[in-house]
């Protein structure tokens, strides 16, 4: 119930997607500098320069994608847009002609239980 | 918005990088994934081989996102918040500590009206007898001087859970419900610290030693929601007497419980935030109500 009250929150998911030249030296950097504010922003790579990232809302899929928009370089092409979280969730992925498991969904509560968990659950 | 809770139930290093929580393997130090700090309400603690970095906490603590620590029992036992998680700090508190005693006996009195409804809510839900909590009800009085709350606790506990001793360091489901109360507390801390509120200062609680008294005084309508939970994941594992990690999963879900708050239904975690904005704008004298859940 909780999960789909999460939901109702119409999450977002942005991607940029970037074609930025790198000739010169300081083409390179702009397009470093582009690449790094997407990721200090809270981008993930998704493929190389298209960059995406979960926003729990509308209201807040606005503030990144203003953010982006603050942050273009002077060159290049650049492609910034919005789809929900059902829309991601149909997403089909693959590696060679073999379909991979998309990204994980982002939930509200993360839990880290990576490594060593039947440690933990002796530990317990 | 609703933000994320992070739990972190492993030996893990966790450092910053690019603005983001980067947790990783202790000894391979390959980062095992990245949180957006903006995004984050709550990181919880719970194993003795994790490592933070300076940096990390410091961008935490300018997030406003509380870190709680657990101790070997894996209950929460410290909560670090921020010195400053309101721009208008100083003139908040001056209003906060200014409150006049009629104006806090009378929202101590709305906190406990608003309790009694959810524990009589939460009755109703499981077939229980409200009748007698519609009489404390009728009884409170400002200030709550004649202690209508543990009466109609006494009632509730009774009816809601049978042969049950509500004790702090008592047997299951006790400690259940102290791992719920200590995660909805470090909610509701954070939240009256990012309105610019001081924890320390209650308006019912006073305890010397006690450095949250306002959170507890404004958690309590928020209880029977933790209660909820509690009964819902023993009616489930009806054996299970340990806090596992299954367990406390469960209970962790407490911020996106659905809530009606101001005739909207919304998670606690925003909820709790309505209601520490609503407080502060009843001790400025815009409001004379504090804004409280209710059960839906």
């Amino acid at each position: 119930m909780s999960e789909q009250r999460y939901n109702a929150y119409r999450v977002m998911w942005i991607l940029v997607l970037f074609d930025l030249p790198t000739e010169t030296k300081a083409e390179r950097k702009a397009a470093s500098t582009f690449r790094k504010r997407l990721i200090a922003d809270g981008f993930v790579m998704f493929q190389f320069s298209i960059y995406m990232r979960h926003c729990p809302s509308r209201e807040n899929s606005k503030v990144h994608v203003k953010r982006v928009k603050s942050s273009l370089p002077k060159y290049g092409k650049v492609c910034v847009f919005e789809i929900t979280d059902k829309q991601f969730e149909m997403m089909e992925i693959f590696h060679g002609r073999k379909e991979i498991p998309k990204p994980q969904p982002v939930q509200q509560l993360e839990l880290f239980y990576f490594l060593f968990s039947i440690k933990c659950k002796n530990h317990l | 918005m609703l933000k994320r809770t992070i739990y972190i139930g492993n030996p893990s290093y966790l450092r910053l990088k690019q603005h983001q929580l980067v947790v990783a393997c202790t000894n391979t130090k390959e980062p095992k994934g990245t949180v957006p700090i903006e995004d984050m309400a709550l990181l919880v603690l719970d194993h003795p081989q994790i490592t933070l970095s300076t940096q990390l906490i410091n961008r935490l603590m300018g997030n406003t996102v509380a870190i709680v620590h657990c101790d070997n029992h894996h209950l929460p036992s410290g909560l670090m918040l921020p010195m400053a998680g309101h721009s208008q700090l100083t003139e908040r508190w001056r209003h906060q500590l200014a409150a006049s005693i009629p104006l806090k006996k009378q929202l101590w009195k709305q906190t406990i009206t608003a309790k009694i409804t959810n524990q009589k809510e939460l009755l109703a839900k499981y077939q229980q007898p409200t009748e007698a909590m519609n009489v404390y009800l009728q009884k409170l009085v400002s200030g709550d001087e004649t202690n209508m709350e543990g009466k109609a606790a006494n009632h509730y506990w009774k009816y809601i859970l049978t042969d049950f001793q509500r004790e702090r360091f008592g047997e299951a489901p006790n400690n259940f419900l102290n791992f719920g109360y200590a995660v909805l507390r470090s909610i509701v801390a954070r939240a009256l610290v990012s309105s610019g509120l001081l924890p320390a200062m209650g308006i019912f609680h006073k305890n010397k030693y006690n450095p949250y008294c306002l959170a507890d005084d404004i958690m309590e309508p928020y209880r029977p929601f933790v209660d909820l939970l509690v009964l819902e994941y023993i009616t489930l594992h009806p054996t299970e007497e340990e806090l596992t990690q299954q367990a406390k999963a469960h209970l962790l879900t407490i911020a996106t419980q659905d809530v009606l708050i101001d005739a909207k239904k919304r998670p606690l975690l925003v909820a709790v935030t309505t209601t520490t904005a609503s407080l502060y704008k009843c001790f400025t004298g815009e409001r004379r109500t504090i804004l409280y859940p209710l059960m839906v």
